[in-house]
């Protein structure tokens, strides 16, 4: 109880809304980096996924990616980008942000091109195959017939991208990056608990709000006719979600 | 000018060969226990779910938001209220391996086709029969697909517990960090990735072992 | 175990989400006040057309499904008052998509009930081989198999080994031979057709073929789309005297050519073909032939079995026999064949006789078309 009663008065203290480590910035630099993080991912990732899971070809990468992608602990990846950084650069802003802004990149793609890949595939090819056959040209049919289909399940991959994207940020804090995740690396250091908590309860409340968020657009933007993506977390072929 | 740290002292990695062995230990220990917990729970949860089917939305929904929650700001929160323990590490990684183990043994025991089940009640199976001899055995495939999952994501976990004093090679990675000592931070990062992948590739082979009777498809009529 | 007998009183299910009213206003159920006697050892058909409750009354006797109202009875004791587990292991059941365990090879899918009721295994073992064999089915080399290697027909031999491996007085069949394609189902019903002659268990079997239940049937229970019987009798009598509208209906337009689906081959006289083996002396084999009614020469091999059928015009008036040129040896009918069946492959390879075969294919004899047609001309009494 005691400790609720510091966490608001934490809240509440403006020492903490002004000055270097004002909630506001890092709340804003948190959201900033993973919202540039997910426009790259999905920048690289969506094109060569949509191709890829139109034409069937690429099976392989698509394969390989999904288990690299689970396989591949977020943090381990991190801390090795951060030591080649290390290596290759002593500019103080690129060695913070760098190393984790190529890791959020980098583990937000095998999901969106996963989850794309499967979406794509798991169209009825009858219904491509009457689109091909009205004179429909390979672009039209896949904005106009595969993607609509698809869409829950690539929502899903995006969803599950921008979640690790969040997640992943807070981590960066670790080998000195900024976001939401210094209160955490602060709290720990200072033996503060207050600021602790209040920065994962903060991490944690940034998560759900993305994930509610966009499961809620991805009810409004897919047509009701479309089943949701209700598929077991099976095997290679199903978009689970890799943790970090 | 010092000499700039490499990325690997090689020489260091060779004396510590023990340091290394007993942190991946530690980290397969804390793996193994996580799953080994997070298992017994879900499969605890699947048969109540398998009782009345209702239960599953509000089960899979809790674990789900868990699941969403980054594992970072878990593992702290819970600092405050169990304190830097094993406890509040295990808390965390048993309920992150909730949502797949419980999607994947529903799934599982759901996937036995309607025919079996009813021939197995027609023979004469008890219902805990039907579930031990004939769902079980056939659900094995997702469930272990399942384990397979959940044990690498909690490998990569255990990575993070380090954060709050436990050990296994997410210590190398922290204290190699705190001490800005690459080839210790490297080495652990590396090892756990290694260490992902060879419980993955140990799960595809347990996932053939589990089923002989998918091998054989073939001379069907 | 022999049969015993199996009785229906007033049996009824009304299921709770059902939405038919009846003439009172009331539900209606699958099953409307059912009523009837099996006697042991026989098999009765439950035929009608889909959603006439017919699964669903079997699945009672089993209690699977469990009776709104009525009674079910086994060899006179009320089946609701006995365990249900119990029950069912003393009851075999065999569906049309078989539901082997597919991670159980074939040896163990046999010995399940057995194993639930705790038989030595020894005695479980000898039991296996002895119905697989019963089944047609060679242990040595399909007991280690699994389901998924075996085709449908092998799998359903399986299905039914597995139903009488605890020795069950009573056999529940629902469209066992549905998913099959028809020349391995009318190999089938022939089988179950002898086994049954040595077993003389009491067989109730659903279908929905009016062809497969009066050729199956002891009796016949017909029932309507409202889950009430419609008729019971002898397939004789179903086809001879309907008792509605809807049975004359449901047994179809054809009913006189339906009766040939009483008699069987075995009840003609069979024609003897003339025969010879490869090797054996053309110039001889070609006279007999010539002499024959029908003048072809039928090859056999050294088991008498027939590999095709030689023009006598086309054989050699010297040397040896060869199978060179001969016409396939099809179609092939066995003794329980059905006159109807028999004539529908004579018309549908479009040859005047079929050849009449044993269990191990050796020739037995020649049936014709013309004979088969001319038992349509006799009067009822007199095709037996």
């Amino acid at each position: 109880m005691q400790l609720l009663t510091d966490l608001l008065a934490w809240f509440a203290d403006p020492a903490n809304w002004t000055g270097r480590d004002a909630i506001p910035e890092r709340f804003l630099e948190h959201v900033l980096i993973s919202a540039g993080a997910m426009l790259i991912g999905l920048a690289i990732a969506l094109p060569l996924a949509l191709y890829i899971g139109h034409t069937g070809r690429g099976a392989f990468l698509a394969i390989s990616l999904t288990n690299i992608g689970r396989a591949l602990p977020s943090y381990a990846l991190l801390v090795i980008l951060f030591g080649v950084f290390v290596q290759a650069t002593s500019n103080l802003t690129v060695l913070t942000n760098g190393p984790t802004l190529l890791a959020m990149v980098a583990l937000a793609i095998p999901p969106i091109i996963t989850n794309t890949y499967v979406g794509l595939r798991d169209v009825d090819r009858d219904l491509v195959e009457v689109a091909n056959g009205l004179g429909m040209r390979g672009a039209q049919v896949l904005r106009r017939v595969e993607i609509p289909l698809a869409l829950p399940v690539i929502l899903t991959g995006v969803r599950i991208a921008a979640v690790q994207v969040v997640a992943t940020a807070a981590l960066g804090a670790v080998i000195g990056g900024g976001g939401l995740g210094r209160y955490i690396v602060q709290g720990m250091a200072r033996f503060d608990m207050p600021r602790l908590l209040a920065g994962a309860l903060m991490i944690a409340g940034l998560a759900l709000v993305v994930e509610l968020s966009l499961a809620w657009l991805q009810r409004r933007t897919v047509s009701p006719a479309v089943a949701p993506e209700q598929r077991p977390v099976a095997d290679w072929r199903s978009p689970a979600a890799p943790r970090v | 000018m010092p000499e700039p740290e490499p990325l690997v002292r090689w020489d260091w990695l060779a004396s510590h060969v023990d340091v290394l062995a007993f942190r991946t230990l530690e980290h397969v220990v804390l793996t193994v226990i996580a799953v080994f917990a997070g298992f017994l729970l879900s499969f605890g949860l699947a048969l109540i779910i398998r009782r009345s089917p209702r239960t599953y939305g509000p089960i899979s929904a809790s674990a789900g938001i868990i699941y969403t929650i980054p594992s970072l700001a878990l593992f702290t929160a819970l600092v405050p209220i169990t304190g830097l323990s094993l406890l509040t590490a295990q808390i965390a990684l048993v309920s992150y391996t909730l949502l797949i183990l419980v999607r994947n043994t529903v799934a599982g025991l759901q996937g036995v086709p309607a025919e079996v089940s009813e021939a197995a009640d027609a023979m004469g199976y008890t219902s805990w029969g039907r579930l031990w001899r004939v769902e079980l055995p056939l659900a094995m495939p997702v469930i272990i697909a399942g384990l397979r999952i959940a044990t690498v994501t909690t490998i990569g976990l255990v990575t993070i517990a380090a954060f709050i004093g436990q050990g296994g090679l997410g210590f190398l990675i922290t204290d190699g960090l705190r001490r800005f000592f690459p080839t210790m931070y490297v080495t652990g990062a590396v090892l756990s990735v290694l260490l992902a992948m060879a419980a993955d590739a140990l799960f595809v082979g347990a996932q053939r072992v589990a089923t002989p009777w998918a091998r054989t498809r073939t001379e069907a009529g | 175990m022999r049969g015993v007998p199996l009785e229906f009183r007033h049996v009824t299910k009304v299921f709770a989400n059902s939405q038919r009213p009846a003439a009172d206003g009331s539900a209606e159920g699958a099953v409307n006040d059912l009523s009837l006697v099996v006697p042991a050892g026989q098999v009765c058909v439950l035929v009608g057309p889909s959603g006439c409750g017919k699964t669903t009354t079997l699945r009672m006797v089993n209690r699977l499904i469990e009776p709104t109202a009525g009674q079910i009875l086994i060899d006179g004791q009320d089946v609701a008052e006995k365990n249900p587990i119990d029950l069912r292991r003393s009851i075999g059941y065999v569906i049309q998509q078989v539901g082997l365990l597919p991670h159980q090879t074939v040896a163990d899918n046999v010995a399940s009930v057995p194993r639930l009721l705790g038989w030595e295994r020894q005695r479980t073992e000898r039991r296996v081989i002895e119905l697989l064999e019963l089944v047609g089915i060679d242990p040595g080399e399909y007991g280690d198999r699994y389901p998924a290697q075996l085709s449908g027909g092998e799998r359903q031999r399986v299905g039914v080994a597995r139903a009488l491996a605890a020795d069950p007085p009573l056999l529940l069949m629902d469209e066992p031979f549905g998913a099959v394609d028809p020349i391995v189902r009318e190999r089938l019903q022939n089988e179950l057709l002898h086994l049954q002659e040595q077993l003389a268990k009491t067989i109730m079997f659903v279908t929905h073929d009016i062809d497969e239940a009066i050729k199956m049937g002891d009796l016949v229970a017909v029932m309507s789309q409202r889950g009430r019987l419609a008729q019971l009798g002898t397939p004789a009598e179903i086809l001879a005297e309907p008792a509605s509208d809807f049975v004359a209906r449901f047994v179809g337009r054809d009913r006189g050519l339906k009766r040939l689906s009483l008699s069987r081959v075995g009840d003609l006289e069979l024609i003897e073909p003339a025969t010879a083996r490869p090797g054996d002396d053309a110039a001889d084999a070609r006279q007999r032939a010539a002499r024959h009614a029908i003048p072809y020469l039928l090859l056999v091999d050294d088991e008498s079995r027939p590999l095709g059928w030689l023009k006598a015009a086309d054989i050699p008036n010297d040397g040896q026999l060869t199978a060179d040129g001969a016409d396939a040896a099809s179609p092939l009918l066995e003794l329980r064949t059905t006159l109807k069946d028999a004539l529908s492959m004579l018309l549908d390879e479009d040859v005047l006789a079929g050849i009449v075969v044993d269990r191990r294919r050796s020739v037995l004899g020649l049936v014709t078309v013309d004979e088969l047609t001319s038992v349509l001309r006799l009067p009822d009494d007199a095709r037996g």
